[in-house]
């Protein structure tokens, strides 16, 4: 699959450079976002398709690798694929728990930052990180 | 003996992190590897990879075949064209 790839490479001159970067990050930034939504919704999938789904996200195998090991054409393969990450979707589109978790994360990494920043540059203490970190914890306590 | 490097996720629940690995082929998914030769970090800002570009170019010249994830970060970091 990525032998037919090859070619073309020799083709790429200086400023093709830059796009080709920004077409790497959208398919890996692909496979990390269908990857959390796993950690999210795995479970919800069938024991079967949650393997396949694994052996491709998590694992990297190919399409032809997974179809031989599980004796299924790799039109089967990409099949399970393709079902299997428009139900983890539409499970977040129903529940938001992974924009939810991205929010609450967010929120505490900065209190974290805040408290590092407080501790390392031995600052006085300013009512105005004080109030920005309660506000925080509220909108936290808030989004649970 | 074919010989693969992968982009292997590990990481705890929500909280992404890999390993660029080189495996045998014929066992994928039991976990084992040969050489771990990098890692990529999604959760930094910007992303953090590291290669070990001496052990990279001495297993691709040695036949092993990158999947096309790792074929594409090789690209990016400039050890292949």
């Amino acid at each position: 699959m990525s032998l037919d790839k090859q070619p073309n490479q020799k083709n790429l001159i200086g400023n093709k450079q830059e796009q080709d970067i920004s077409v790497i990050d959208k398919a890996m930034q692909e496979t990390i976002e269908l990857s959390i939504l796993y950690d999210f919704y795995g479970e919800l999938l069938t024991e079967n398709n949650k393997e396949v789904f694994v052996d491709y996200i998590f694992n990297d195998l190919s399409l032809s690798e997974i179809a031989e090991d599980k004796g299924i054409t790799r039109q089967g393969v990409h099949d399970i694929i393709k079902r299997s990450s428009k139900k983890l979707r539409e499970y977040e589109e129903s529940l938001h728990l992974v924009k939810k978790f991205k929010t609450i994360e967010d929120k505490v990494n900065r209190i974290k930052s805040i408290i590092k920043e407080l501790s390392l540059d031995n600052k006085e203490v300013s009512d105005g990180l004080l109030q920005e970190m309660n506000d925080l914890a509220d909108d936290i306590l808030h989004d649970l | 003996m074919a010989v693969k490097i992968r982009l292997k996720r590990l990481g705890k629940k929500k909280a992404p992190f890999y390993r660029i690995v080189v495996a045998d082929s014929r066992s994928p998914r039991d976990g084992r590897f040969i050489e771990e030769i990098g890692t990529y970090n999604p959760r930094t800002n910007p992303t953090s990879v590291t290669i070990d570009e001496e052990a990279a170019k001495k297993w691709l010249s040695n036949g092993a075949q990158p999947t096309e994830t790792v074929g594409r970060l090789f690209k990016q970091a400039g050890i292949t064209k």
